[in-house]
């Protein structure tokens, strides 16, 4: 009936393009990553005695994200003079790309990963390093001393806690002996992979809140010293653009994590995987927050000593203990 | 649709490895060498070497680049490339490229390449790992004493600056 | 599947790009740029090249793994002796750099 348009109605109702538009991709990730700024003010909030975001809707403030989107809007946009503007307006909005990416990798319910590849882990720890030398160009392209200095310590510090994420992330893959998110998911029907990781699973969530530079690693955009670092000079909808990979790498993360290390779907059957799959998100994510109300910010030099000399040497340990546990075990 | 792909990364490595080389700023050429990293990486997931091709996006653009941006901010802003006045080097490397180029058009030829073109079943991530460790085990850990030299280089050349 | 004289005919272009980069240009830095190309065009020619072993064998694979972290390796040392060099001499223009001083 539709005639030449016939191949583009295929292409827009196939299932992998609805799981990019709708779930668990691009719409999805936009609002989920709305509803973790709200979420984190909350909890915050409540952690410190007060009530956070109230009146923007009748169920406790919940679109104040999107109101907070209607007023940036209205902001005026503009790039400052000596900057580079390129880079100014492209590294965030490559972030928020590299965010995307991210998400889709990860399997949210049997069959509902927008990308299964073989390689699936090495690949989301390889966008991961892509993100250093995008911070990096963000704050140099502002040409002012508070960003750049903020883009630098950045730099120093997801460099530095890129090496204990990989070595972590092996602890598992030596486990369950495949790189396939999917099939690492399936290698933990018989027990999820935190009890005997568990010194792997450390390591890889303090590894990660430092990439996704939130309290207590938030050095490079410490709002009491450096002036919100390395996004100091964003204005309007840019400033989303800078905040919003935060959001999204946080989601990211903290699936990654639900993942490789609590189960990922897997569940009692009397409720629907995806279910099982947000949920455990869910108290990552809110885990995550709590530590932000909970330790006081880390000075740069503990920061990147921390990450080159002490983690790195749990990872190696922990890479020891898997080994013992893979390889000696089963031969007593 | 696979010849598609394949002329767009085509397109994007070879458009931003010029841009590369010609650009005047050399953030914005760092820039572009990490597209061109990109392109490459690309072309290696159509070779179906998809261990290869995010290792090289992890280490090239996730570090090489890194480490280019950072030594492009700390040694400062150079003037662009003075005019050339060296006529003669850049006739020889017209020459050497069109060389080139023409070994390229001559050697297209689908009878130049005999042997099957497949991968077949076999030339997955598992021939790979097992060959990496058991056949080239020994040059693996060659390869990371030669890292562990580079790396402890490195911090050596750093600290006699500071000495002085 | 894309014929594989036209991967050959990538990595040779991508290989003259390199090379005349390292013979016109002169800031030390662009040079590091066009040494990267031309291992990038190599690399590309190995693992294209790998696919015609039938029965397949990784050797191709694993050479790539070395000599991506080999050539990380190179720049990493490249660039601190530059920035050392920029440090003691101010400027980085190799064609000046002529003397084994400083």
């Amino acid at each position: 009936m539709l005639g030449p348009l016939q191949p583009l109605v295929d292409m827009v109702t196939s299932p992998l393009f609805l799981m990019i538009a709708l779930f668990p991709g691009l719409t999805s990730i936009a609002i989920i990553g709305a509803l973790l700024g709200w979420l984190e003010r909350k909890v915050t909030a409540r952690v410190q005695l007060r009530i956070g975001p109230l009146y923007a809707s009748p169920a406790g403030g919940i679109l104040q994200m999107f109101a907070d989107l209607i007023k940036l809007s209205f902001k005026e946009l503009f790039v400052p003079e000596n900057s580079d503007a390129f880079f100014f307006i492209m590294a965030p909005t490559t972030g928020l790309v590299i965010g995307a990416a991210l998400v889709g990798l990860i399997p949210f319910a049997p069959g509902l990963q927008i990308a299964n590849i073989e390689v699936g882990l090495p690949a989301f720890l390889a966008i991961i390093t892509l993100s250093p030398s995008l911070v990096l160009l963000a704050g140099w392209s502002a040409n002012s001393k508070f960003p750049f200095i903020g883009g630098l310590r950045a730099l120093f510090q997801q460099t530095a806690y890129e090496i204990p994420l990989w070595l972590s992330a092996l602890g598992v893959i030596m486990m369950a002996g495949t790189l396939n998110l999917a099939q690492i998911v399936a290698a933990q029907s018989t027990g999820w992979f935190i009890i005997p990781q568990a010194l792997g699973a450390f390591i890889f969530l303090v590894t990660s809140v430092a990439e996704m530079e939130r309290l207590p690693f938030d050095l490079p955009e410490a709002e009491s010293e450096i002036m919100m670092g390395w996004q100091a000079e964003y204005p309007g909808v840019l400033f989303l653009a800078a905040q919003g990979p935060g959001f999204v790498k946080l989601y990211a993360f903290s699936a990654l994590f639900t993942t490789i290390y609590l189960g990922g779907f897997l569940g009692p059957s009397l409720l629907p995987p995806l279910f099982w799959m947000l949920s455990k998100t869910l108290v990552v994510i809110v885990l995550i927050m709590l530590l932000r109300s909970t330790f006081p910010r880390v000075r740069l030099d503990q920061l990147l000593r921390a990450g080159w000399t002490t983690l790195l040497t749990l990872a190696i340990v922990n890479i020891g203990i898997t080994y013992l546990l893979v390889v000696g075990l089963p031969t007593f | 649709m696979t010849d598609l792909l394949f002329l767009a990364f085509a397109a994007v490595t070879i458009g931003a490895a010029i841009l590369a080389i010609e650009a005047r700023d050399l953030v914005y050429g760092a820039a572009a060498l990490g597209i061109a990293f990109l392109g490459v990486a690309g072309l290696f997931f159509l070779l179906d070497a998809a261990y290869v091709g995010w290792f090289q996006i992890a280490v090239y653009i996730g570090a090489v680049v890194v480490l280019i941006l950072f030594t492009v901010m700390l040694v400062g802003p150079r003037m662009g490339e003075a005019p050339l006045g060296l006529k003669r080097v850049s006739l020889l490397a017209a020459i050497l490229v069109s060389l080139l180029l023409g070994m390229t058009g001559a050697l297209a030829n689908a009878t130049a390449f005999p042997g099957q073109d497949s991968c077949g079943s076999g030339c997955d991530l598992y021939l790979l790992s097992t060959s990496l460790l058991k056949n080239y085990g020994v040059q693996l850990e060659f390869v990371s004493l030669v890292m562990a030299a580079a790396v402890i280089g490195a911090l050596a050349l750093s600290k006699t600056d500071r000495g002085q | 599947m894309e014929p594989l004289s036209s991967f050959f005919a990538v990595s040779v272009i991508l290989l003259g790009i390199g090379i005349y980069g390292l013979m016109t240009k002169r800031n030390a830095i662009r040079i590091l740029f066009s040494v990267e190309l031309i291992y990038n065009a190599a690399n590309l020619n190995i693992i294209a090249f790998a696919r015609l072993r039938n029965p397949p064998i990784a050797t191709g694979q694993v050479l790539v793994l070395f000599t991506i972290a080999l050539a990380a390796m190179e720049a990493a040392v490249g660039l601190s002796i530059i920035i050392l060099v920029s440090r003691l001499n101010a400027e980085i223009d190799l064609s000046k750099l002529s003397k084994l001083k400083g």
